[in-house]
């Protein structure tokens, strides 16, 4: 019973803010389900609507949790699983059981298909904050359903009238949380790392949050990861071999710059951009069926992508100042600030590789929706993409070290740099491209370079720090 | 100056009852890609002993610790712990077992409090006086997240919560390296006193050789992905000798003696590790090349490095 209610905790102790939101969307379904009791349908729906909403969210915290908890030191713990899916089974009474024993006992109508649409929707919730593939699979139908909205809308309404409906809906809810669960307790062997500050999973950070363990890759991404691996070791041999017949001060850096960010050799680059342009050509033209997008829409999509590097950089660098030591007395500068500069300069090759990502997504995003002004959103997002890695490089490198710190941080910068290029594609419209290029270029490359010289100075001035962070 | 070696005595006998194994390995098998780590290791631990287990760095001694308790999936062999297959963690038998990682990087957002109080939930008996007690010796703050104690304080936790459900069979993989010297010390008592206690096993895995020493353990040692052999301390002490050949101009070539295992070439020395010597042959050799003759007792860490 103890470990019982010790599991049922956790949830609430790892995300006590979702978990209450969750709770309070309970509370207020089951509100709703008191008014839906005097004969009122729209309550009904609006309960059926709440309990959902509740059911996805609360389901995917306690993924996520359980997610952190199934570690393979974890199964050791005696009865593990079987309490693990008592602890499961009492999840479900209250949020499926409980609506739909109250709903089929105050005589409101569809109580046991309402029942069973909660639970898919639970395992539904279940399965997206912890195994991948079943997100793939529910997004596939998502994709199919919006290809043919007109045969998704038909195939809908027959399985609510149907009466297979129920059992279906259980049966593949049953489904997700076995293949769920499946992946959750297999025990496999520990990845190692690339490099901190690299991240072959396009954007993914590898590390979440909420449990500390790296994101299982698949046959795929492994695959992709070898190819970047490859790439690096072909850069780093180049780069040895170039220093050892001409050693100068230039090689050296390119040296340093190829341990620090292994994955931003030309060909690493070059593969990464052709990656992320295969992933949202595919989306654009399966899922949103090449609608037409606002250019400022297209613009800030492609900026986001593009800064999609500096949050990993600002986590990476915290992580790897213990084995920067290594490369401190490897350098053996003459000065701190020597090897701060070195930092420095290793990292500025962000600056040019962000802006030229979001010039090649902006381009990408004209081709595919047709977009009418292909010239004013290069120009924008070459300056704002410019800017905008100029400030995310400076605030990665003094920002704040705190985890909330940085997502705020984070958030800044993105929405900043997401609403500049919207800014700035009006201003170019307002005063034409070449005067308007040049005021944008004015407003937003002075922030970025005075941000960016700021954080320089005060990168030098700083000791350098070789102490491990605190997770 | 040169010693006669003691005579070696018998093997050390044993309790009847202590012969059952508490695991039992056959034919283990692991690689990690290309990589074979474990090729084949046969391993019976019996129960009421502190085993040693000793190797080079990537020897796979944390491989072969993680294989034992089904927490690295197997290429091949069979695992029996407490006389049933292991072939997942889980069941009423992980009651009597305690598990100390190398690292301990789990769960870094539970404050120790919870996370003890979460451990202890899934255990029928667990010391809570015991707990608290290395809580306060070991200053670790209950009311701190994990996610904030330095990596020598998670060690400490991790050892805590192994022990406190005073397991029959306690396996620890380096548990005292980030330790400082009074947790070292403090710990090596805790598990002294644990093993006082009749049926319990300790296995750890251990560079630091005088620990294993102050523990009179059993040393297994891991050699080329097999066990190269499990011997008691004493028995290891009493049959095995350093010998050591000094003459001016050096060695070109190892002398060679019955029962010789390892012989190391330096300078004017060559020092010979050598099982069960015979005294009267060792003084004919010495005489033979024309050097002095030294015999004397190695250490655990000379045996380390001239077996490892």
């Amino acid at each position: 019973m103890n470990a019982l209610w010790q599991l049922w905790l956790q949830p609430r102790r790892q995300s006590p803010l979702p978990a209450a939101f969750a709770q309070l969307l309970w509370l207020g379904g089951a509100v709703a389900l008191g008014y839906a009791a005097t004969a009122q349908a729209a309550a009904a729906l609006f309960a059926a609507m709440l309990f959902g909403s509740a059911c996805w969210l609360w389901f995917m915290l306690l993924g996520l949790a359980l997610r952190g908890l199934c570690r393979p030191e974890s199964f050791l713990l005696p009865r593990f699983r079987r309490r693990l899916a008592l602890a499961g089974l009492v999840e479900i009474a209250q949020w499926v059981l409980l609506p739909m024993l109250a709903a089929a006992l105050l005589g409101v109508p569809h109580a046991l298909p309402g029942g069973a649409g909660l639970l898919l929707l639970a395992a539904v919730g279940f399965a997206a904050s912890a195994e991948r593939y079943i997100n793939l699979l529910i997004w596939a139908l998502f994709v199919l359903a919006g290809w043919k909205p007109g045969l998704a809308w038909q195939v809908g309404r027959a399985l609510l009238a149907s009466p297979w409906s129920a059992p279906l809906a259980t049966l593949l809810a049953a489904l997700f949380i076995a293949m769920t669960l499946r992946a959750m307790l297999r025990i496999d062997d520990a990845e190692a790392d690339t490099s901190p500050l690299e991240n072959a999973q396009l954007g993914r950070d590898r590390w979440r949050a909420t449990d500390a363990a790296p994101a299982r890759r698949g046959a795929l991404a492994r695959r992709i990861a070898d190819l970047f691996d490859r790439t690096s070791q072909r850069a780093m041999d180049a780069a040895l071999a170039r220093y050892r017949r001409h050693p100068s001060q230039r090689l050296r850096r390119v040296l340093v710059r190829r341990l620090l960010l292994p994955h931003d050799n030309p060909q690493a680059i070059a593969l990464r951009l052709l990656l992320v342009a295969l992933l949202v050509s595919f989306y654009v033209v399966a899922v949103m069926h090449r609608q037409r997008f606002h250019a400022s829409m297209v613009g800030a999509y492609a900026i986001l992508l593009g800064l999609g590097r500096f949050p990993r950089l600002g986590h990476g660098m915290r992580r790897m100042r213990p084995n920067l030591a290594d490369l401190y007395l490897t350098l053996a500068p003459a000065t701190r600030a020597d090897y701060q500069r070195t930092l420095i300069d290793a990292l500025w090759i962000l600056v040019p590789v962000t802006a030229l990502a979001t010039v090649v997504y902006t381009a990408l995003g004209i081709v595919l929706t047709h977009a009418a002004e292909p010239l004013r959103m290069l120009l924008v997002a070459l300056i704002v993409g410019t800017g905008a890695s100029l400030a995310a490089l400076a605030v990665h490198l003094v920002g704040p070290e705190s985890l909330w710190g940085r997502t705020l941080v984070n958030l800044a910068v993105t929405l900043g740099a997401m609403a500049a290029y919207w800014g700035g594609y009006e201003l170019l419209g307002l005063l034409g491209d070449t005067v308007g290029a040049l005021a944008l270029a004015l407003l937003v490359l002075s922030f970025g370079i005075g941000a960016w010289e700021a954080a320089r100075r005060e990168y030098l001035r700083r000791p350098p720090r070789f102490d491990a962070p605190l997770a | 100056m040169s010693t006669p070696a003691a005579a070696p005595p018998p093997p050390r006998e044993t309790p009847p009852a202590a012969h059952a194994p508490v695991l039992r390995a056959r034919a283990l098998r692991k690689s990690f890609g290309k990589r074979e780590v474990l090729r084949g290791v046969d391993w019976d631990v019996p129960a009421g002993r502190v085993i040693g287990l000793l190797g080079r760095n990537g020897a796979g001694k944390t491989t072969l610790l993680r294989c034992l308790l089904g927490l690295s999936p197997l290429d091949g062999g069979t695992v029996e712990l407490f006389g049933e297959p292991m072939d997942e963690p889980g069941g009423e038998r992980m009651h009597r077992i305690g598990f100390v990682p190398q690292t301990f990087d789990l769960f870094p957002w539970m404050k120790v409090r919870a996370y003890l109080d979460f451990t202890a939930a899934f255990y029928a008996h667990w010391n809570k006086p015991l707990a608290e007690r290395l809580l306060g010796d070991w200053q670790l703050d209950p009311r701190q997240k994990i996610g904030e104690l330095s990596q020598g304080q998670r060690q400490k936790l991790a050892i805590v919560r192994a022990i406190a459900p005073e397991p029959d069979l306690l396996v620890l993989d380096e548990p005292v390296a980030s330790l400082d010297p009074q947790a070292r010390r403090a710990f090596m008592g805790e598990l002294l006193g644990l093993m006082r206690r009749p049926g319990k096993t300790v296995i750890f895995s251990t560079h630091i050789t005088a620990d294993l020493e102050r523990a009179e353990a059993d040393i297994t040692l891991l050699r080329d992905g097999a066990i190269a052999f499990t011997r008691p301390l004493a028995e290891l002490r009493a049959r095995l000798r350093r010998v050591i050949l000094a003459r001016a101009g050096g060695w070109t070539q190892a002398p060679v003696t019955a029962g010789l295992l390892k012989a190391m070439l330096a300078g004017d020395e060559a020092q010979l590790l050598v099982e069960d010597p015979s005294t009267d042959s060792l003084r004919a050799l010495a005489e033979r090349e024309g050097a002095t003759l030294r015999i004397d007792t190695p250490t655990l860490e000379d045996l380390f490095v001239a077996l490892a």
